[in-house]
């Protein structure tokens, strides 16, 4: 499902996903697609649909770790206003244990733990909520503009 | 994605294109890990490679230690720039062999 606000000082674009790693080039999609309407600049751009991508490679990884043959779907709403974009996840995953997302030391250079810092480096904000039924979780991403 | 590997020398150059994610790693390793297995010294072309998320960026860690653990090395070549971007902020331009 896709639904989109058309306003010109306020945008909001959703769409919903399948919980699976061969779903994040649609989601990357979907973003770019999105920003490139927001009129949001290329570098900028990038640097978001990565923040985007990550997030939901984490809900793939850590929210549906034990069911990696879900039908469950996800989705993403991003958000504009003149000054700032947000950028909201749902799924219906394991909830978020807020006390274990972090990530690796950044200088203990080994694979994995990077999609969070990823994400910190690129986004103002970030917050972990309960999501409105039918949602179990919400996380919320924001960025000034 | 798509591959190529040229051999030339105790080199193998492997040329990877499009997007590595998640969904892109383990065709990644299954190229490249069996060459430093052999003991080739490995350049990794990543010139077509457009974005590199921390699943990609994973790869290339894990790629660089396992030539380090075999005593031969992975040469991360003709970075794109939006893949640079993201080696840099993973802090990696000085442990990765860039050229």
């Amino acid at each position: 499902m896709n639904t989109e606000v058309a306003d010109t000082t306020n945008l909001s674009e959703k769409k919903d996903f399948l919980v699976n790693s061969s779903s994040l080039k649609d989601v990357r999609s979907f973003s770019r697609e999105v920003f490139e309407k927001f009129k949001i600049n290329e570098e900028l751009r990038e640097e978001l649909v990565l923040a985007i991508a990550e997030a939901a490679q984490n809900i793939v990884k850590h929210a549906y770790k034990d069911y990696p043959d879900t039908q469950d779907r996800m989705a993403v709403r991003i958000s504009c206003t003149d000054k700032e974009l947000e950028i909201s996840f749902f799924d219906k995953g394991k909830p978020v244990e807020k006390s274990k997302v972090k990530h690796r030391a950044i200088d203990d250079v080994k694979p994995g733990g990077l999609g969070t810092f990823f994400i910190q480096e690129i986004m103002d904000s970030i917050k972990f909520k309960e999501g409105d039924k039918p949602w179990i979780n919400n996380l919320v991403l924001t960025k000034k503009l | 994605m798509t591959y190529k590997v040229t051999e030339e020398g105790d080199a193998s150059t492997v040329f990877l294109d499009g997007e590595i994610d998640m969904d892109k790693t383990e065709g990644a390793k299954e190229v490249i890990f069996p060459l430093i297995d052999a003991g080739k010294n490995v350049n990794l072309n990543l010139s077509n490679v457009q974005y590199m998320d921390s699943s990609g960026i994973s790869v290339l860690i894990e790629s660089h230690q396992k030539a380090l653990e075999k005593g031969t090395k992975l040469i991360v070549k003709d970075v794109s720039k939006s893949v640079l971007k993201v080696i840099m902020m993973a802090k990696l331009e000085q442990i990765l062999n860039l050229e």
